[in-house]
């Protein structure tokens, strides 16, 4: 049965990411599959209102403001009006939140369960548990998610780590991961050099992403293996350590800086090497690792977060983060290449079989075919949910819940449901979806039409 | 819905190893139980993958299900939602907490001890020179008597401690003995005294690093000529400032008298109690030696209140002793602990016992014998209480560890 489907977040197009690609790529397959999608995020700059992308898939920029790295303010009910219109305009049934640092999403959530709607979050990131602002986004996640439908995350590391932040279940924890859209990483055997190796490192320059092993493990590797050449893309505060490196042991000639590439380049700059090199401290997923793979270059990586999930180990050489190690694992892996021990052309073979949207799509169907089967509560059982959640803040929490509650008759005293036009949806041509050969069947047209 | 729980390291569902992938116990199993039948990877190529073939075969011989592994790349004939009894086995509590010591912590208490009690003494003092029991010229002039023999005690400790350099430097010197560390001092501190070796950042000769610029302290090998001098000028440029503030506080007093004509005392009760409340919880308890002025901030709270306290004096001279007074306690009167802390753990618990039964005195005296024993049981019971207490609430500890940590890169310094 198809469904209508609000993805929300804060992250989305134009801003360039992991979450924007994440929610564009599953949104397209989910109409592919005959479902209607939305998505709603803040306005980005002057891009404010309704847009349509690719094969019908509406955007809500719903004017917001914004206060730290494109999130916006965590109003609780300011959203709430727009949110009730854009839902009951599009006759949307299930809520798909994206981001835990997304306080767009967490609202969206709130309100689409006082509406009575069916609710689904995607993890994409790992917290910590000690510093300030994990223990407020920890509880702040408790919050929201203490009265969800279904989680999904994108590795087991990432479910483990949702789960203890949240205090979840974890049976209704899915983990589904990211993929890769493989033609864009075709390799290219005549781009790289035939007489040397070169060593790619794709990453923003950050101490999370573990740039200070790169700039201890550089020096050592490129004293070892004479010939190995360096092509780093990237920027961030770490890239001026980098530069001070190459300068101080004189590598300009074999550690090229390419500074900061769009996403359409990777590919590109990717051909060029034979091996990929990503010294990172935590890590969720890793879809670069992905994307490496299929270009066909052998993974050098620190076996961090959910990375070791990711790859299988014969494509790729896990290290510990240390500067020994990553050095050591590096020369194996160019050991190995010299050797011809690594069949790199099979690997975007392998990639394209392993990681696919369309399996993602399907899995997160399935999801939303058990979420919308399952039984509704009642509104004293949410409360009692969400009292549970702790001593102070349950109370608060329950109060929130009210007030929405509250809010939402108002609303619909106010500004009553039949004043309110419906979207007309994007005519679709009678798509047949061949559903993958594991899928259920076959998929014709739209419900409706 | 199942209740919310806080998963723990063993396995959280009772689902057996072998199992199938929906969990019967659950409610809304039903709708899990249409595990798809993804079909395995075919490892038709690869020469690693040779042998995970032959254990792929073997396992269907068997008709087994195979163990659900941790892994996206592979396809598992598990649905999405399985938990698997190894879930969260990397989990870890409490790996870097260790334990709390009851008499180290009592021990450590002392110095919050000192800086409440003198604080204590400061406050009775003003009361009795608000009544007009004490004169504040005597308050005044014992407290300058004590300041001037810190002083000197101070002073000679830096000496003992400059002489303590120069030995060790002179052995290091010698060519036929090998180097041996110097970080030993005379008067090696006891107990949790912060051990500062001599190549440590040392206090300066004056208190007011502003009006005098820092003198270079490591001066290799001085002879004693040399170090008279410098003591001379030390001394010079102490007893500079020193009378600079003080001519600076006379000249301000008549202005502090009448700050705050306007304001009711209720108002400056208060204030004064919030400043002194800030004071308390800013004031740098943990710092050693090595730093001259430690939370500027707690000082300039004091200081602020002493100057609205100040301003309910009936006369100017009475207005500059307090407030030279509230310099001596809240700034001068720390560097000194801290330097007895260093140097000496007895000396350090002496002043200790002075202040507290001082601070006793001084509300037995102004206040009433009631405040006295109260304040002598609080500190008793807050020391002892407070410790015991903290080891208590250690049993809430609950830090979480695993692979989701951000990792600590291990780097080997600078390579050369």
């Amino acid at each position: 049965m198809p469904y209508n489907i609000a993805m929300v977040s804060d992250f989305f197009y134009p801003q360039p990411g992991g979450v924007e690609s994440h929610i564009y790529q599953l949104a397209s397959k989910l109409s592919d599959r005959g479902h209607k999608v939305i998505i709603i995020t803040h306005q980005y700059d002057t891009r404010s209102g309704v847009r349509y992308l690719t094969n019908g898939l509406k955007v809500y920029y719903v004017p917001f403001f914004v206060i730290y790295r494109e999130s916006t303010m965590p109003t609780v009910f300011s959203f709430f009006p727009i949110f009730r219109q854009i839902v009951i305009r599009e006759k949307i049934q299930i809520v798909h939140g994206h981001a835990s640092l997304s306080s767009m999403c967490h609202e969206a959530i709130l309100h689409a369960r006082t509406m009575g709607l069916r609710t689904c979050f995607t993890d994409h990131s790992l917290f910590g548990f000690a510093d300030a602002a994990s223990i407020l986004t920890n509880k702040l996640m408790k919050f929201t998610l203490s009265d969800i439908d279904h989680v999904i995350c994108v590795s087991h590391t990432c479910k483990e780590n949702t789960v203890l932040r949240a205090s979840l279940d974890p049976v209704n924890v899915s983990v589904i991961p990211n993929a890769v859209v493989a033609e864009n990483f075709k390799p290219d055997p005549t781009a790289a050099s035939k007489d040397h190796i070169t060593i790619v490192v794709i990453s923003r320059l950050f101490y999370n992403k573990g740039t200070d092993l790169l700039v201890a493990a550089i020096p050592r590797i490129c004293e070892i293996h004479p010939t190995v050449h360096f092509l780093i893309a990237g920027n961030g505060p770490k890239a001026i350590d980098l530069q001070q490196m190459i300068e101080k042991h004189m590598l300009q000639d074999r550690v090229e800086l390419l500074g900061p590439i769009r996403h359409e380049e990777v590919r590109d700059v990717m051909v060029r090497g034979h091996i990929y090199l990503h010294p990172s401290l935590t890590e969720a997923f890793g879809t670069v690792l992905v994307e490496a793979a299929s270009c066909g270059l052998y993974v050098v990586c620190t076996e961090v977060g959910g990375i070791p999930e990711v790859l299988p180990s014969w494509m790729t050489v896990f290290a510990r983060p240390e500067e020994d190690d990553v050095v050591s694992a590096t020369c194996r892996a160019i050991a190995e290449l010299r050797r011809g021990n690594v069949k790199t052309e099979k690997f975007h073979k392998r990639v394209q079989k392993m990681y696919s949207w369309t399996n993602v799509a399907m899995r997160t169907e399935r999801v939303y075919d058990n979420i919308s089967n399952a039984e509704r509560g009642t509104l004293m059982d949410r409360l009692k949910r969400y009292y549970g959640c702790g001593v102070w803040a349950g109370k608060l929490f329950v109060i929130c819940a009210a007030i929405d509650y509250l809010l939402w008759w108002l609303l619909e005293i106010w500004y009553p449901r039949t004043s309110i036009d419906e979207a007309r949806d994007w005519p679709k041509k009678e798509v047949v979806v061949k559903d993958c050969k594991e899928g259920s069947g076959i998929r014709v047209g739209r419900r409706g039409e | 819905m199942p209740e919310l729980f806080m998963p723990t390291p063993v396995a959280p569902t009772g689902a057996p190893r072998t199992a199938p992938p929906a969990l019967d116990s659950e409610t809304d199993a039903a709708a899990w139980n249409h595990t798809l039948q993804l079909p395995e990877v075919s490892d038709t190529e690869g020469l690693v993958m040779k042998e995970r073939r032959k254990k792929h075969r073997s396992h269907h011989s068997g008709g087994k299900k195979r163990d659900w592994k941790k892994l996206l790349w592979v396809k598992q004939d598990y649905a999405d939602n399985w938990v698997d009894p190894t879930f969260l086995k990397d989990l870890q509590r409490n790996v870097n907490v260790h334990p709390y010591n009851f008499y180290s912590l009592v021990a450590e208490s002392t110095v919050v001890v000192q800086h409440l009690a003198s604080a204590v003494i400061f406050v009775t003092s003003f009361v009795a020179i608000y009544m007009e029991t004490v004169s504040p010229v005597t308050v005044v002039m014992v407290s300058s008597i004590l300041t001037i023999a810190g002083w000197l005690v101070w002073d000679m400790g830096w000496e003992q401690r400059e002489a303590a350099k120069e030995r060790a430097i002179s052995v290091r010197d010698m060519p036929s003995t090998p180097a041996i560390t110097p970080a030993v001092t005379p008067s090696t501190s006891k107990g949790l005294g912060v051990d500062l070796g001599p190549d440590g950042k040392r206090n300066s000769g004056s208190y007011f690093p502003p009006m005098e610029p820092e003198k270079p302290v490591s001066v290799p090998a001085m002879d004693g000529d040399h170090s008279a001098q410098l003591r001379k000028s030390r001394i010079l440029a102490t007893a500079k400032s020193a009378l600079l503030i003080y001519f600076t506080l006379l000249g301000l007093s008549p202005i502090l008298r009448s700050l705050t004509k306007g304001v009711t005392s209720d108002s400056i009760w208060a204030i004064a109690t919030w400043l002194f409340i800030a004071n308390f919880l800013s004031f740098d308890y943990g710092s050693g030696i090595e730093r001259n002025f430690p939370a500027s901030f707690s000082t300039n709270a004091a200081i602020t209140s002493s100057v609205v306290l100040a301003s309910r004096l009936t006369d100017t001279s009475h207005v500059f002793s307090l407030m030279l007074f509230s310099i001596q306690v809240f700034g001068l009167f720390p560097v000194f602990r801290r330097t007895v802390k260093h140097q000496s753990w007895n000396y350090h618990v002496l002043l200790t016992v002075v202040l507290v039964l001082g601070a006793a005195g001084g509300l037995w005296v102004v206040v009433g014998n009631g405040w006295a024993v109260a304040w002598l049981f609080g500190v008793i019971v807050g020391m002892g209480g407070c410790g015991w207490w903290m080891i208590d609430l250690q049993k809430y500890k609950n830090e979480i560890h695993g692979p989701w940590d951000p990792a600590r890169p291990v780097i080997r310094g600078q390579w050369a």
